[in-house]
């Protein structure tokens, strides 16, 4: 055998292995989710795994009444609480991004380290505060949901406008443009990708939450969805076909938005823009 | 800021010394920025900061959800800590979490990397189908995650349907590796990601100057892949502890704590004190044992990941 030979022979073996392996990677992490996809097109589903019998009742069943409108909820929770965050969030953002503040390095190191620690273990004094002013409700919630996604969405946004160029914003100043209109007109439009990015994140992180709604909203025609599917378990015989449609209509906005944001996030961004792999 | 020093040789007087110490290339202080930052920074001292002194004024109160002592509650001084240290269910959550934490550490490492390099070899449709499964199942909120997790592993589901054991449920007969083995599975895609985007940034040259220079796969790994990596893969493992303590929900879905306290991680065992034993206070505390806990990574990530000046 020439040497050629045995030197393809070895990349055909190699190609091989590393296509079984990843096959064998695909399967493993496909198992999961059969089920979801099964049973929410199974007009009789079980846990178990079958061959459907294919129908879209149970889309039709869970997309009425007061589950419909936990999903409603979940939008308003969301929506609220993205908009507090990044509204505040691209202020403080820009102003640790071009002016000179004291103690910047402090608090840019204490913006990075809550953006790495679950806020939303400070639930029982929240819990506490809120029940005292009678605050349990749906829109203290979002602010308090707000909060804990607000530092990553300011750290995001920092590094996003530190890549604006600053002649453009001299230009503006120099034909007399307050700060809130240099904001407006230059810093947002240009930085746009980047609160998109942070936004996206903030509305993600609040959708998906269970724990904090749980225990922060007293009222049941407040509590968003995540709710709604804790609840489907805790009867005696769940509606398996309505958990499943529920569950994977509940993950539609978060695969558009994620989408969304792989695309804004090409730019060759890895782990918050401060880690150089 | 910085202090200037007058160069040698120059006498400078009282009003030189000012007009040095005072720089005019630099943007001095406005008051704008405070107003730019005050809502950002106020809505973080009150839900998060004053929350987190409250907690630890909170623990060491008797203060509960319903009865006599929601309305007439005080301090009760370190009452609760000895209580804290006999409480064999506190020990066993905290060894719990030490194992959900370090199997998904280890876990989310291993399976990244390894997706990671297998699929920068792969053909574009096999990296197309395999990277999306797994980067779906990272996308998929918490809530679902759990609740598909939770139909898999059961008495009867797709785990068992598929290796003939239809009759094991899996979940209460390893609740531990079940939700660790779900944790993994649903940040993996984050890891691979991150691996994958440090992997592609290894320059080519310093691979093929090992492979002249006749050093194997196992060599090349060790001595060029690895000491390149290391700044990401620390910053993964840091992340990975954050991120599966901040993902109790996926647990509270699949078996809320139990069967027993067999998968109670800290922040379950926390809530259920606080909400289900009615015992607000001791809630409090054990949540604050898991603030000191996320402080220490928190702190070890910043280090990592803060961008050095």
């Amino acid at each position: 055998m020439t040497p050629a030979n045995k030197e393809t022979r070895r990349t055909v073996l190699l190609s091989t292995a590393t296509h079984l392996a990843l096959g064998a990677f695909g399967i493993v992490f496909i198992v999961p989710m059969l089920w979801l996809i099964l049973a929410s097109i199974d007009a009789h589903a079980s846990w178990g795994l079958e061959w459907p019998h294919f129908s879209f009742i149970n889309f039709r069943h869970v997309l009425t009444g007061s589950l419909l409108h936990s999903l409603w909820n979940s939008v308003v929770l969301s929506v609220v609480s993205t908009a507090i965050a990044s509204i505040t969030g691209v202020f403080a953002a820009y102003a640790l991004s071009r002016r000179r503040i004291p103690f910047k390095t402090p608090l840019l190191m204490f913006i990075l380290f809550s953006s790495g620690v679950p806020l939303a273990i400070m639930i029982i004094p929240v819990y506490e505060m809120f029940s005292r002013y009678n605050l349990l409700t749906i829109l203290p919630t979002a602010l308090f949901l707000s909060v804990t996604s607000l530092p990553f969405e300011v750290y995001l946004m920092k590094n996003f406008i530190d890549a604006v160029p600053k002649d453009l914003e001299e230009a503006a100043r120099i034909e007399g443009a307050s700060t809130f209109q240099v904001l407006r007109k230059v810093v947002v439009p240009l930085a746009m990708p980047g609160i998109a990015a942070a936004s996206i994140f903030g509305f993600v992180n609040s959708w998906g939450s269970l724990v904090v709604p749980l225990i922060l909203i007293n009222a049941t025609n407040q509590q968003p969805a995540p709710i709604a599917i804790y609840t489907f378990l805790t009867v005696p015989k769940p509606e398996y076909g309505n958990i499943a449609a529920y569950s994977l209509i509940f993950c539609v906005p978060v695969f558009i938005l994620y989408s969304v944001s792989s695309r804004l996030f090409r730019e060759g961004f890895v782990l918050g823009g401060g880690v150089k792999g | 800021m910085t202090v200037m020093t007058s160069p040698e040789g120059t006498v400078a007087g009282p009003d030189l010394e000012r007009l040095w110490k005072t720089r005019r290339d630099r943007d001095r202080f406005q008051w704008s920025s405070l107003a730019l930052m005050t809502p950002a920074f106020g809505l973080l001292i009150i839900l998060f900061l004053i929350p987190m002194g409250y907690a630890v004024y909170l623990g060491l109160t008797n203060l509960t959800l319903v009865g006599p002592d929601s309305v007439k509650w005080g301090f009760t001084g370190l009452q609760n800590l000895s209580r804290l240290r006999q409480d064999s269910t506190f020990w066993t959550s905290l060894w719990v979490t030490g194992g959900f934490i370090g199997g998904s550490i280890v876990g989310v490492l291993v399976a990244g990397y390894w997706l990671a390099s297998l699929l920068m070899r792969a053909r574009p449709w096999m990296r197309i189908v395999v990277g999306g499964v797994v980067v779906v199942s990272w996308m998929m909120p918490a809530v679902t995650a759990g609740m598909t997790w939770y139909a898999s592993t059961t008495q009867g589901g797709a785990l068992g349907t598929l290796i003939g054991m239809r009759n094991t449920n899996f979940l209460d007969s390893w609740p531990l590796v079940i939700v660790t083995l779900a944790n993994i599975w649903s940040m993996t895609g984050f890891s691979m990601l991150v691996i994958g985007a440090a992997l592609r940034n290894i320059p080519s040259e310093a691979i093929e100057a090992a492979m002249v220079e006749n050093a194997s796969a196992w060599q090349r790994f060790r001595s060029i892949v690895l000491p390149l990596l290391r700044p990401t893969m620390i910053a993964v493992v840091l992340l990975t502890a954050l991120l599966s303590l901040a993902n109790f929900g996926l647990i509270y879905i699949m078996t809320q704590g139990g069967p027993g306290n067999a998968t109670n991680i800290l922040p379950l065992y926390s809530y259920q004190q606080a909400f289900s034993f009615n015992n607000l206070a001791y809630g409090a505390l054990i949540g604050n044992v898991m603030v000191l806990l996320a402080t220490v990574f928190g702190v070890l990530y910043v280090r990592v990941a803060a961008p050095r000046s």
